[in-house]
């Protein structure tokens, strides 16, 4: 939205209602009602929001190793000492990370990628992380690399690309298991799951 | 009630259609681009399909048949039920093989007419996907979709007649104008014209295109400076009408690429 659009707004707040419409999600309806609601917020919460977005952008890094967003390099998973060295698992997004840090089962190193190849929306492997991945893979203190890209059919085409770009044969690559996710119904369940689901069925 | 003069379309309809892509939207909706038989290129929100527990996640993935139940809505329709009716698993095995279906549904995208019914270009699309994993020759394959889609958006190939003079083309050395559609004889050369060189091989060989079946033209033989020659006239046509680049093929080429470099290198 542009300030041609808020003929009667004061420039300032025309000016944030410009910033906030270019958040994702956030239409020039929502943009405005947030704007106005940023307006009636007591001062130092309005402060403190500038200041988290600043800050944010001042301090966030790439850590030199797993590609995570951090505020130091190495990250504070990178530099954990008792984390194992010899397992990395590679995910899209930090927020993959979170997710299985919640899970408290992985105890290993992670890489993440920025992203999957999708060849239809023209991001190839130059736009991901994947040389810093490979170079990584490249060390002998790496046994297992486990591919952890989301079950869809970009996630399925980064870990073949993955796979098919690694020179060590002494690597072992495993995958995340695909089956029904708690909560879920077979009924609802599409074949490719249903099937993998049954692949890999397990003794009880 | 329909009103006099107003003719009202039901609210929700069902068909079946090939999910050619999604994106992201909201907290854990996708909208997604799917191909039909009756309504051509529909865009449609699959509400919470990125929850893992959504009825309809893995029913609206790309390059999946489904059969869909859809509201219409204000501004894009909805899609309240989704069940797979080919997951295409063969495609997907492989990341050539799946990148040569990303083209077919990234063409689609561009040259699929929206709200318009299109069996033909349907049908085309799901039997060029169902024959590329089990194809010999899959580049002709998709050589063959190029052709066809060509020819139902109206723009059929000229093999036969010189598209400047109209003359018939005979044995020779006669090109291949992109932009104007068609052969050209040796005689005929357009200022405007975007002109390939083009065998009398290749010229048979898209006149096969033209009146072979997808199952006899999949299985040709054809060595790599024919097939090059081939996808330089009709992807360089596709490029053309769609008047950019189509980015799939550019990763299926870097593939393409790797692969040869590793060939050499295993020499």
């Amino acid at each position: 939205m542009t300030s041609d659009n808020l003929p009667s707004a004061a420039p300032s707040i025309a000016r944030l209602v410009q910033e906030l419409n270019r958040l994702p999600g956030i239409g020039p309806k929502s943009a405005q009602r947030l704007a106005y609601h940023i307006i009636r917020l007591p001062e130092e919460e309005a402060y403190a929001l500038a200041e988290a977005v600043t800050a944010v952008k001042r301090n966030t890094i790439f850590c030199g190793q797993c590609q995570n967003l951090a505020e130091s390099t190495p990250c504070s998973i990178c530099a954990d000492d008792r984390r194992a060295r010899s397992i990395i698992c590679v995910v899209e997004d930090p927020m993959d990370v979170l997710a299985l840090e919640r899970t408290r089962s992985f105890r290993g190193l992670y890489h993440v990628l920025h992203g999957v190849i999708s060849p239809i929306n023209g991001i190839g492997p130059d736009q991901l992380k994947l040389r810093e991945l490979l170079a990584r893979l490249a060390e002998p203190e790496v046994e297992e690399l486990v591919v952890a890209t989301n079950p869809t059919l970009e996630g399925e085409a980064t870990a073949m690309y993955i796979q098919r770009n690694l020179t060590r044969e002494d690597l072992r690559i495993t995958r995340l298991a695909r089956g029904l996710p708690v909560g879920g119904s077979l009924e609802h369940t599409d074949e490719t799951t249903l099937t993998r689901a049954f692949q890999g069925r397990q003794e009880v | 009630m329909a009103s006099l003069g107003r003719v009202e379309r039901a609210r929700t309809y069902r068909c079946e259609g090939l999910t050619l892509r999604k994106a992201a939207i909201g907290e854990a909706d996708l909208v997604v681009t799917v191909f039909t038989a009756e309504h051509g290129k529909v865009r449609a929100v699959a509400k919470g399909a990125r929850r893992s527990t959504s009825r309809l996640v893995g029913h609206v993935e790309p390059l999946t048949l489904s059969q869909m139940s859809i509201a219409r809505g204000r501004e894009l329709d909805i899609i309240s039920q989704a069940e797979v009716t080919d997951g295409f698993a063969g495609l997907k095995d492989d990341l050539t093989s799946v990148t040569r279906g990303l083209y077919v549904a990234e063409l689609l995208d561009g040259f699929g007419p929206e709200d318009s019914p299109s069996p033909a270009l349907f049908r085309l699309a799901v039997s060029v996907l169902s024959a590329l994993p089990e194809a010999s020759n899959p580049e002709v394959a998709l050589r063959y979709f190029e052709f066809h889609l060509l020819r139902l958006n109206g723009m059929l190939p000229e093999l036969y007649q010189c598209v400047e003079c109209r003359q018939e083309v005979l044995p020779d050395a006669h090109r291949y104008s992109l932009n104007l559609g068609g052969v050209l004889c040796p005689a005929c050369s357009p200022l405007e014209a975007q002109v390939r060189p083009l065998s009398l091989r290749a010229m048979k060989v898209l006149r096969l295109l033209h009146r072979g079946g997808l199952t006899r033209v999949s299985c040709l033989s054809i060595n790599p400076q024919l097939s090059a020659e081939l996808k330089s006239v009709l992807t360089g046509t596709v490029r053309y009408w769609l008047g950019k680049e189509v980015r799939s093929n550019v990763f299926l080429e870097r593939l393409h690429s790797e692969d040869s470099q590793e060939a050499q290198r295993q020499t």
